[in-house]
């Protein structure tokens, strides 16, 4: 853009050509003026001295004293400076204030005088042959007796005519040129004068623009100017409210959008993301601002994704799919995929929207998982004891001794249905009675939990050669189901002991932080790999699938535990390095 | 012309940042198949192998098109050196992840048999580490990269650990030698892995500061690895 000129650059001048044209035309013009006036004053003088003189040589000639008329004229002339010459009607010069007459030549071929004979006043400037100078005369005849006795023309140099006028003009110039002076004065000032409110507007503009509408523009008098003023404040007022406005309505949608629990996220069709709310910031591990104008296989590295968002981008209905995210542990989302339009129904890209699925999808595991083994757990002991009963009737063993092992092979089996059937209505018990309204809450020392606890492992314990070590310091104190405490209690320390090789000891440890009770069992068996952990409370979850139902477990009795701990509002953790054992911890809230 | 070239380079990150996805994917299912005894998982990962080598030979191609192309220069020429060399790294991490993949059917089909080192933390670092240099590469950031290099010992001291474990496992257990066998190259894959994502996170470096860091040539010269 080529730099601007200055409103008052182009104003000022304006007014400063103007004030010099009008200015130099009417000098101009008044010069003539005075010149013609100046000519035609002196012509009138000229006359009028011609007259008054003529009358005084008419009044000698008429005595008939001709001879005295030269020295009369001197006498005029020399008095005032002007050259007087008498001439008669056949053109003899008779006197003249300059010189004498005798040698002069005859003057009856002048203009001025062939016009003075016709009975006017005739007047003319030429060059004088006599006194060598460009002159003006002025004749005028003289009449005695009703006719023309003579003429007497006067005359003046045009030199000193021109000089008057000379000086003049110098004073016209120098006064020209202080107004001159004035008017550039006066223009800058005037271009000022109007180019201040423009500035003023230009200043408002210039805030509008930038976005700052606190103040209103000063509305100037000159109505152009000020019903500018008046429109731009309007315009700057709606511009304001519809600013606002746009403003709201997008911090609603933001909120909106931040407020999802899906994740949601806008691609161009390049896969240059638009946006993202909160919730799709923290599935891919980006800042909502971060993301922004990130290409997508740059925010998210992930083919299936990349593939999909591809796929919405190219065709024209939603899509649907299930993507595996593994950025920190593993993630099922499910996304659901459409075409971005501008408000033009333009396609500008394609909308995601993540749905994270993967509680859901790991409830329906546990839950296909439970029925799988729930059958599984039932059908084993219903098999043998089917088979040692289909033995005992088919083949009615003679062999008493034999008889009674078939038996107690299937009295183990029943007992062991039986108690997985307990554990199975125990566990449907606490479940149902989860309203924590219907189990009796009673404060109790913590150690008569502990206690009891023991007391129902302390013979197997005994019987695997295992030591138990309990501390808990006597003034503990917890409000708690009694009989629900002992079971978890009991179910933590069943288990160390299965898991403990004879000889070993088991630590039992009550403790209080500032915001709970924790009481913890720690055994010294084998652990528990780190991918089992999070999943060793789930129902019929095993580790090792062949030792613990080899164990007498039904896999039921860490589930228990963790749902007493809920009836609680507590919770259970576990802690375990493969090869040293494990540590179960029970939290008991402080009120 | 200068505008065709960054359209060019981009194109080129763009794709080696696809591959990276279908790499780091690839190895995560493979431990996954490892660690799940997981057969099919496995299968998929080598099914997947040839996909990797084509996406590899054909940013070789683009790599070689903007140098017959475009002739690049100083920043240019650097970056489009790296993207050929991580290419060539990200093929190679991916024939581990086949590697892996195959150990995993081979450890599916014997008898179960206890992991006798902590292959899910090791298989977390060298991920993490992969993971970390593909962060480098798309942000471009060297600081990040330095790290995923000082990060590299603690994977050779687990690989270390690994092989010594499954060595004790073998002298106790002589009969669970191939499965043993089989975890002990899991854990040296890993650590290949480990080795390689350094190898990118130093063409990062290069590739951002112009300084090759590799061998630690300028601190030690007569390095003996």
């Amino acid at each position: 853009m080529k730099p601007r000129n200055k409103l008052i650059r182009q104003i000022a001048p304006l007014f400063f050509v103007l004030a010099l044209v009008s200015l130099v035309s009417f000098s101009v013009y008044a010069a003539i003026l005075l010149r013609n006036f100046h000519i035609e004053q002196t012509r009138w003088e000229l006359e009028a001295i011609s007259t008054v003189a003529g009358e005084q040589v008419g009044s000698l000639v008429a005595v008939g004293r001709e001879d005295e008329v030269d020295r009369l004229v001197k006498t005029l002339g020399d008095r005032i400076k002007t050259r007087i010459t008498v001439i008669m009607p056949d053109g003899t010069v008779l006197g003249d204030s300059g010189r004498d007459p005798k040698s002069m030549e005859n003057h009856a071929d002048r203009p001025e005088i062939i016009e003075a004979l016709k009975g006017n006043s005739g007047s003319s400037t030429r060059y004088s042959s006599t006194t060598r100078k460009e002159m003006m005369y002025v004749a005028v005849p003289v009449e005695l007796d009703g006719r023309i006795a003579f003429t007497l023309r006067s005359s003046l140099p045009v030199n000193s005519i021109a000089q008057t006028l000379k000086s003049l003009y110098v004073d016209f110039f120098l006064g020209g040129l202080l107004i001159v002076l004035l008017a550039v004065l006066l223009a800058v000032l005037f271009s000022r004068k109007i180019v201040r409110p423009l500035e003023d507007l230009k200043h408002g503009a210039e805030k509008f623009a930038g976005g700052d509408f606190s103040r209103r523009l000063p509305v100037p008098d000159s109505a152009e100017i000020g019903e500018l003023a008046e429109t731009m404040n309007r315009m700057a007022g709606e511009l304001d409210a519809r600013i606002q406005t746009v403003e709201r309505q997008r911090n609603e949608l933001q909120a909106v959008l931040a407020s999802m629990v899906e994740g949601v996220m806008a691609v161009d069709p390049q896969m240059k993301i638009i946006g993202i709310n909160q919730a799709c910031g923290e599935i891919i591990g980006h800042g909502v601002s971060e993301a922004e104008g990130m290409s997508l296989p740059e925010a998210v590295r992930n083919r299936e994704l990349h593939d999909f968002v591809g796929l919405t981008l190219g065709s024209e209905e939603a899509g649907e799919t299930e993507i595996v995210l593994h950025r920190d542990g593993e993630r099922i989302l499910q996304a659901h995929g459409t075409q971005l339009r501008d408000s033009a129904g333009q396609r500008i890209g394609a909308l995601v929207v993540f749905h994270d699925v993967t509680s859901l999808r790991r409830l329906e595991n546990v839950r296909r998982e439970f029925v799988a083994n729930v059958s599984h757990e039932l059908k084993t002991p219903i098999t043998s004891i089917k088979g040692f009963v289909e033995t005992l009737i088919d083949e009615n063993p003679e062999d008493a001794d034999k008889r009674l092992r078939f038996l107690n092979i299937i009295r183990t089996h029943a007992e062991r249905l039986n108690t997985l059937i307990e554990d199975l209505l125990a566990l449907s018990r606490i479940e149902q009675n989860g309203d924590v309204e219907k189990v009796a809450f009673e404060p109790m020392p913590l150690h008569g939990v502990v206690d009891a606890a023991v007391a129902a492992c302390r013979d197997r314990a005994a019987e695997g050669g295992v030591t138990l070590e309990i501390s808990c310091p006597p003034e503990l104190e917890a409000t708690v189901n009694h009989s629900l405490m002992v079971q978890a209690l009991a179910n933590l320390i069943d288990n160390a002991i299965k898991y403990s090789d004879a000889g070993a000891s088991i630590g039992i440890m009550a403790g209080e932080t500032a915001t709970e009770l924790v009481l913890s069992v720690q055994d010294s068996g084998p652990g528990i790999e780190k991918e089992h952990l999070p999943r060793v409370f789930e129902r019929f979850y095993r580790v090792d699938k062949a030792r613990s139902r080899q164990l007498g477990g039904t896999g039921l009795g860490l589930a228990i535990v963790k749902h007493i701990m809920q009836v609680h509002q507590g919770s259970v953790t576990v802690e375990s390095e493969p090869g040293r054992g494990c540590t179960f911890t029970l939290h008991l809230p402080l009120d | 012309m200068s505008v065709h070239l960054e359209a060019q380079t981009n194109k080129l990150k763009k794709s080696i940042l696809s591959l990276s996805a279908i790499v780091e994917e690839a190895v995560y299912r493979s431990v996954k198949a490892v660690i799940g005894r997981d057969p099919r998982l496995a299968q998929e990962v080598i099914d997947g192998d040839p996909e990797v080598d084509r996406i590899e030979v054909e940013i070789e191609e683009e790599c070689l098109k903007v140098f017959a192309l475009y002739q690049p220069v100083a920043t240019d020429l650097r970056e489009v050196v790296a993207v050929l060399k991580i290419n060539n790294d990200l093929e190679r991490i991916a024939d581990l992840a086949v590697n892996i993949a195959q150990r995993a059917i081979d450890l599916a089909s014997g008898e179960p048999a206890d992991i006798p080192y902590d292959l899910a933390t090791m298989a977390e670092k060298a991920m993490e580490m992969l993971r970390r240099c593909l962060d480098a590469l798309v942000k471009m950031d060297p600081a990040l990269a330095h790290r995923v290099c000082d990060a590299d010992e603690v994977v050779d001291e687990m690989n270390r650990e690994a092989a010594r474990k499954t060595r004790a496992v073998i002298r106790q257990n002589p009969d669970k030698l191939e499965p043993m066998l089989s975890l002990m190259l899991v854990a040296r894959h890993l650590e290949r892995i480990a080795d390689l994502s350094t190898n990118i996170a130093e063409d990062v470096i290069y590739s951002c500061q112009g300084v090759i860091v590799r061998h630690n040539i300028e601190l030690l010269p007569d390095n003996g690895e």
